[in-house]
């Protein structure tokens, strides 16, 4: 129960600092309604056939900016090396590392759920018709997409190009949740259910995220501490 | 005795190719290639993973010279597996990418672990970049599987065929000794570097 | 038990060894001053010894336990070269995050007692963003101390420090020590860490040049201990 409470502790902290100056959210707000408006430059977004793959192009307006987000994580701990106080607390690296991945979560969620309405008004698709399979699903690719950043965060904290780094890292670990999320996501935000045919990628994403949420709660230690 | 066992391990992976001589002027030889080139990469991934893991327990470099000399080893064999796909591509239809199943799962896989190679070489300090590393080659390695089963679902009709007929075995044997060799030349490199590296902060602090 | 124990510590940077051996013991009650040249390893033994990161080669002990395990870390206080406190947040509201994850009992009682310890009662609401840099090392002081730490561990505390907080640092330390609590620091300023110490080691290129007591000489002559064991 403590180690929940502890998640608990970082989770708020990192929210409210967030909250208070709202840099990371704000820029990657921005970002997305930037990209979704050059997607809609790209390809027709009255066009049909568009229409079909832009559940494809809304995970690659999230993951692009859910990368803003992700990028501050560790490195809102650098300056006055705040990161030698959280690491020298009487928390274990796993709790630290929870507690920053729900408040990433919660962030980069924030973000989508503004995207979408804003998605669905330029491609005039009826995202709201299938709206609690398609939260699952934004839920369980956001959630994959949190813990591999977040790792991804704390790797890159102290090198020179972290903002480089950082995406170079998360991306191609995330192929399988996000090629996943985006067929899932075509159908869904165009009204239709989930086919059986890919009711396989539903599987592999929960299997992907709780892979790689033990692997990161087993493994953060050794990346905080050496 | 050392260099007269590398020596013989080269000898003999020559001379399994030439066994299959008369196989690879019959048919496509990309066929015969890629396939076992793939197997190599798969084969040095698994020796990454385990010295990556075998660092952290152990903590002796020896093994985080090993896990970065399989890594380059295996991107450079599966970096020639998806050419030689290329071309068996181009052979078959005309097209040079088809987005089969394989390939481009082998792609994604190469990129995964070409991410290792780009962390290793951001982290300046050596222990700290082993450490990470070997996290690194964990997360990549588990996603293999991942990055396999899903394009497989992706492109369903190509599917995940990896037909190994007795030649391709042959190849795949000699492939893996080329690169046992070549990995034990890294390793060595990789040994010789840590060295300097570490007479060079001797000088420095005199 | 000694409180700090330095059990053949080695630290490797690659093949380079940065500390070498090193066999060090604190007493609990005493003040330990770590005193070496720059590139001496001071600050990388104390980053062993806090918990930071892992030695190469043997063990340290904190009152007999691990310095990664929780239960020990909640005995351990640490400055280092950072204030360890967020610019974005209020002071009160840094001491009071410091006191929940100490797991302290009324995080906000302890986080109002230690700003009226250091002098810092009147700013307690205000961002640490505005805070001058005396009040900001003097609430990296009181964040050592909230959860009344049995350890302290001290990376060159006095640097940087304006007289106002070199007083409160040392009025502290003393209290500190009086009630039984052990002191490491390392320290380039001698006359105020030598003035508070009871042993002193000294670090020459990573290796223990000299571990012994404070005497009166090594107090009336900060230099005495280079000349007679390091380097000079």
């Amino acid at each position: 129960m403590r180690f929940f409470r502890q998640v608990w502790v970082v989770t708020v902290k990192d929210l409210r600092a967030e909250l208070r100056t709202k840099e990371a959210i704000n820029s990657s707000l921005a970002f997305a309604l930037v990209i979704l408006l050059m997607f809609s430059f790209a390809f027709d977004p009255l066009a049909d056939t568009t229409r079909e793959i832009s559940g494809g192009l809304l995970w690659i307006v999230f993951a692009f900016a859910g990368t803003l987000v992700l990028n501050r994580s560790f490195a809102r701990e650098l300056p006055n090396d705040c990161l030698d106080g959280l690491i020298a607390a009487p928390i274990s690296g796993s709790a630290l590392f929870l507690g920053k991945a729900c408040a990433n979560f919660l962030l980069v969620m924030a973000v989508q759920l503004v995207s979408l309405p804003v998605f669905g008004v330029f491609y005039s698709v009826p995202w709201t018709k299938q709206f609690p399979e398609l939260l699952l699903v934004l839920v369980l690719g956001t959630w994959g997409l949190t813990v591999v950043g977040t790792v991804s965060s704390a790797l890159t904290v102290n090198i020179r190009l972290r903002e480089l780094m950082l995406p170079m890292l998360t991306y191609p670990i995330m192929f399988p949740a996000l090629l996943g999320a985006m067929e899932l996501t075509a159908d869904l935000v165009t009204g239709s259910p989930i086919g059986a045919d890919k009711a396989g990628f539903l599987k592999m994403m929960i299997g992907f995220d709780v892979i790689y949420t033990a692997v990161s709660l087993l493994l953060v230690e050794t990346i905080l501490v050496g | 005795m050392r260099e007269k066992a590398l020596y013989l391990i080269g000898v003999l992976a020559v001379v399994l190719m030439a066994y299959n001589l008369a196989e690879i002027a019959a048919q496509p030889s990309e066929a015969l290639f890629y396939i076992p080139l793939a197997g190599v990469a798969g084969l040095a991934a698994v020796t990454a993973l385990v010295a990556g893991i075998a660092f952290l327990r152990t903590r002796n470099f020896q093994f985080d010279a090993l896990a970065v000399a399989a890594t380059e080893v295996g991107l450079a064999f599966l970096a020639a597996g998806i050419v030689c796909g290329c071309f068996l591509t181009h052979a078959e239809g005309g097209r040079w990418w088809s987005w089969d199943a394989r390939l481009t799962a082998a792609l994604v896989c190469w990129l995964l672990y070409a991410t290792y190679l780009m962390l290793r070489h951001a982290v300046q300090e050596p222990s700290q970049r082993a450490a990470f590393a070997a996290v690194w080659s964990v997360f990549a390695f588990l996603d293999v599987p991942l990055v396999v089963a899903t394009i497989a679902w992706w492109k369903p009709a190509a599917g995940m065929r990896m037909d190994w007929t007795p030649s391709r075995l042959l190849n795949l044997l000699a492939l893996a000794m080329v690169g046992t060799l070549l990995t034990v030349v890294r390793m060595r490199q990789e040994e010789a570097r840590r060295e300097l590296d570490s007479l060079r902060r001797v000088t420095h602090a005199i | 038990m000694s409180a700090v124990a330095v059990d053949g510590v080695w630290k490797f940077y690659g093949d380079y060894p940065a500390l070498r051996d090193i066999r060090l013991e604190a007493a609990p009650g005493t003040c330990l001053a770590l005193i070496g040249r720059n590139g001496a390893g001071k600050t990388t033994l104390l980053r062993i010894i806090a918990g930071f990161s892992r030695p190469g080669r043997g063990h340290i002990r904190i009152f007999g336990g691990e310095p990664r395990d929780t239960e020990t870390r909640r005995k351990m206080g640490f400055i280092g070269h950072g204030i360890s406190v967020y610019d974005e947040l209020s002071a009160l509201e840094n001491l009071t995050l410091y006191g929940k994850l100490y797991g302290l009992t009324d995080p906000a009682r302890s986080a109002r007692e230690w700003l009226e310890r250091t002098g810092l009662a009147r700013v307690a609401n205000g961002l640490v963003r505005e805070f001058s840099r005396g009040m900001r090392q003097r609430l990296a002081v009181a964040r050592a101390f909230l959860h009344e730490p049995e350890v302290l561990l001290l990376d060159e505390p006095f640097t940087a420090l304006d007289d106002k907080a070199i007083a409160v640092l040392q009025r502290l330390l003393r209290e500190a020590l009086a009630s039984g609590k052990t002191v490491v620091m390392s320290t380039h300023q001698l006359r105020e860490a030598l003035e508070l110490a009871s042993h002193v080691a000294l670090l020459a290129r990573g290796q223990v040049a000299f571990h012994g007591p404070c005497t009166p000489e090594m107090v009336a002559d900060p230099g005495y201990v280079y000349a007679r064991y390091g380097e000079g």
